[in-house]
């Protein structure tokens, strides 16, 4: 099965990263999160009742959507953060992605192996920083990086209302295979979150990776 | 095929459907209206609740909201097809224009087979998510932004819910439409979708309101007082400043209360200097006596009765008349100009009382009739106010002739 694939491409200031990447991935999570499934038995479950919390971000001109789970959010927030320093390091040029993978475990065949991980939506923002020179040019960072925001945002509206695929509600004893259930909370689609940084010599393109891999080939 | 379909919906799932349909559109009311009332929301999650909330989403319900969507909703319009529901969220300024700001709308369209999983669990997750969707949303038309700074000052934000068509052009030109979100269900397809403004420019209506109230800045400019103007717009009227003094500029002189021959002038001490008003000081403050003669007590009394009947009848109104006057009368009450500080210590009090009375027993323009009367104890009260703090305006009055070159 194919994952459904969507990338979010932004150009805006080092400090502005966090947020314009915190704002996609929340609107997405909060779409995907559930509430705790509390089993009556094996097939019959309750679900319990999600909060939502609005952020207002400092840096942009834009107020989001996201659960209101404190364990959820610092999960998310420490990836983030992660993605953002290295991003905004001397050791990048500027240019770096980040994704939110949904997937499922699927029981391996043998019993010794690790369940196999099947994504089945991905979403990635693809941010390049810029440097803008005064207070004039970071007003105007703010209000652009806020429209291109909510178009983005809009957008994840649009196809979560399509009636795509989503895993089939899982019995009790397959609920970790669907459902993160770690969190005291909510309860989301088991999600990842893996991100790359561009370093300031290597490019993006196939050619240059494979140069470099040869290189490094002939040097060993 | 739609027959086919409608053979297979069961009573009880149209019954359950058409409960899901009403309670979307309830939820979606209130949290477009929350949306719009200047405040971020946060609603705790709740993973131990035993009474589940409807689409497991915590979303508050504000009692007159759930009223007023319930009056529209009942009608069961909404189910029939025939029209949409809408919600309208509009701007209104201090000054009173309105301005349209966007239109939500909620629509049931014919159904069709769709071949998806139509049970009712699917559809009611799905709604969940279309409420989550329409969550997000909310927060990002343009709307979203203008309601988190509306204030009394500025301008606040109104909604109103309808059930017919949707009034776009309200929305002025270039107005544009989000589609949130539909979900095919048996009874038909639910759709969300957002019309809003895009040019945000308004056009303020004429106003009947007095731009009577002169701000300047150059207070000791004497061709540009207050007083001067009104003295210039009665000039057409009067020929002498005692009769100027006497009847409002723009009052109705054939008041009776005015043909009573009360000749003193008010404040004649503060023009002794200019105006020749006869050699006895003394006879003035005779006549300031004046102010408890039975004839002015059997006026006060009256206009006290008018103020309690007022109170009586309008309630709460009577602050914001009392608040009208003085804002009405403002011009007025600037020609006193703080004055104690120039008037002779001696009787400056009644003076004032005297005065206010009189200002207050002159007669009154159409406007201002309904207007209640400041009672005389209050006038005491604040003339009181207004004597202790004489040394602070005898300040700003020194600070103001020593910083001002037109002053001698």
């Amino acid at each position: 099965m194919n994952a459904r694939s969507q990338v979010f491409e932004l150009t805006l200031e080092g400090r502005q990263a966090d947020e314009a990447v915190a704002s996609l991935f929340h609107t997405v999570l909060f779409h995907r999160c559930l509430g705790k499934f509390l089993y009556n038995n094996e097939s019959s479950y309750s679900v319990s009742t999600v909060g939502f919390t609005d952020v207002d971000c400092d840096f942009i001109d834009l107020t989001y959507v996201c659960c209101s789970s404190n364990s959820l959010n610092r999960q998310v927030k420490q990836e983030i953060s992660n993605f953002s320093e290295q991003l905004r390091s001397n050791e990048s040029n500027g240019s770096g992605q980040i994704s939110l993978e949904f997937f499922q475990r699927k029981p391996s065949r043998y019993l010794f192996l690790q369940p196999e991980c099947i994504p089945w939506e991905v979403w990635t923002v693809r941010l390049q920083l810029i440097t803008l020179e005064n207070e004039v040019e970071r007003q105007l960072c703010r209000e652009r990086v806020g429209d291109h925001l909510t178009d983005k945002i809009l957008y994840i509206t649009e196809v979560m209302n399509r009636q795509d695929y989503l895993p089939k509600m899982p019995s009790k004893s397959d609920t970790d295979l669907v459902f993160d259930t770690s969190l005291p909370d909510v309860q989301p689609y088991l999600f990842k979150m893996n991100y790359s940084i561009s370093g300031p010599s290597s490019g993006t393109s196939v050619g240059t990776t494979m140069r470099k891999f040869i290189k490094e080939s002939l040097n060993l | 095929m739609k027959k086919d379909f409608k053979m297979r919906l069961s009573k009880n799932d149209k019954k359950e459907l058409d409960k899901f349909t009403k309670f979307l559109a309830l939820k979606a009311t209130e949290v477009i209206v929350q949306s719009r009332l200047g405040e971020k929301v946060s609603t705790p999650c709740k993973p131990h609740a035993t009474g589940p909330d409807w689409f497991n989403l915590n979303i508050n319900d504000l009692p007159e909201v759930v009223i007023e969507a319930k009056k529209v909703l009942n009608s069961d319009l909404f189910l029939t097809k025939k029209f949409p529901f809408c919600i309208e969220i509009s701007l209104r300024t201090a000054e009173g224009d309105n301005m349209v700001l966007e239109t939500w709308c909620a629509r049931l369209l014919d159904p069709y087979d769709t071949g998806t999983n139509n049970n009712g669990q699917n559809i009611y997750n799905r709604m969940g998510i279309l409420l989550k969707s329409l969550v997000s949303v909310t927060r990002v038309t343009p709307a979203y932004k203008l309601s988190r700074k509306q204030g009394p000052d500025s301008y606040v934000i109104c909604y109103r819910m309808y059930m017919d068509e949707p009034l776009c052009h309200c929305l002025g030109e270039g107005h544009k439409q989000i589609r949130v979100g539909q979900i095919c269900t048996a009874i038909g397809t639910v759709q969300l979708s957002c019309t809003y403004r895009t040019k945000m420019t308004i056009s303020p209506t004429k106003t009947s309101r007095d731009n009577s109230l002169m701000l300047k800045s150059d207070h000791f400019n004497t061709n540009l007082s207050p007083r001067n103007r009104r003295y210039s717009s009665s000039d057409d009227r009067t020929s002498s400043l005692s009769e100027t003094m006497k009847i409002g500029a723009f009052a109705d002189r054939k008041r009776k209360h005015f043909e009573e021959p009360q000749l003193d002038l008010p404040f004649c001490t503060f023009f002794a200097d200019r105006i020749s008003l006869g050699d006895h000081p003394e006879e003035e403050e005779e006549e300031s006596d004046l102010s408890t003669s039975p004839k002015e007590e059997d006026r006060l009394s009256c206009s006290g009765n008018e103020t309690t009947k007022n109170k009586e009848n309008n309630g709460n109104n009577v602050q914001q008349q009392q608040e009208m006057s003085m804002v009405s009368t403002g011009d007025d009450f600037i020609m006193v100009d703080l004055k104690t500080p120039f008037a002779k210590p001696s009787g400056e009090k009644f003076e004032l009382t005297r005065f206010f009375r009189e200002w207050q027993q002159a007669p009154l323009l159409e406007t201002f009739k309904e207007l209640p009367p400041i009672e005389a104890t209050d006038l005491q009260k604040q003339l009181e106010t207004f004597e202790s703090d004489l040394n602070e305006f005898d300040s700003i009055v020194q600070t103001l002739c020593q910083s001002s070159p037109n002053n001698n």
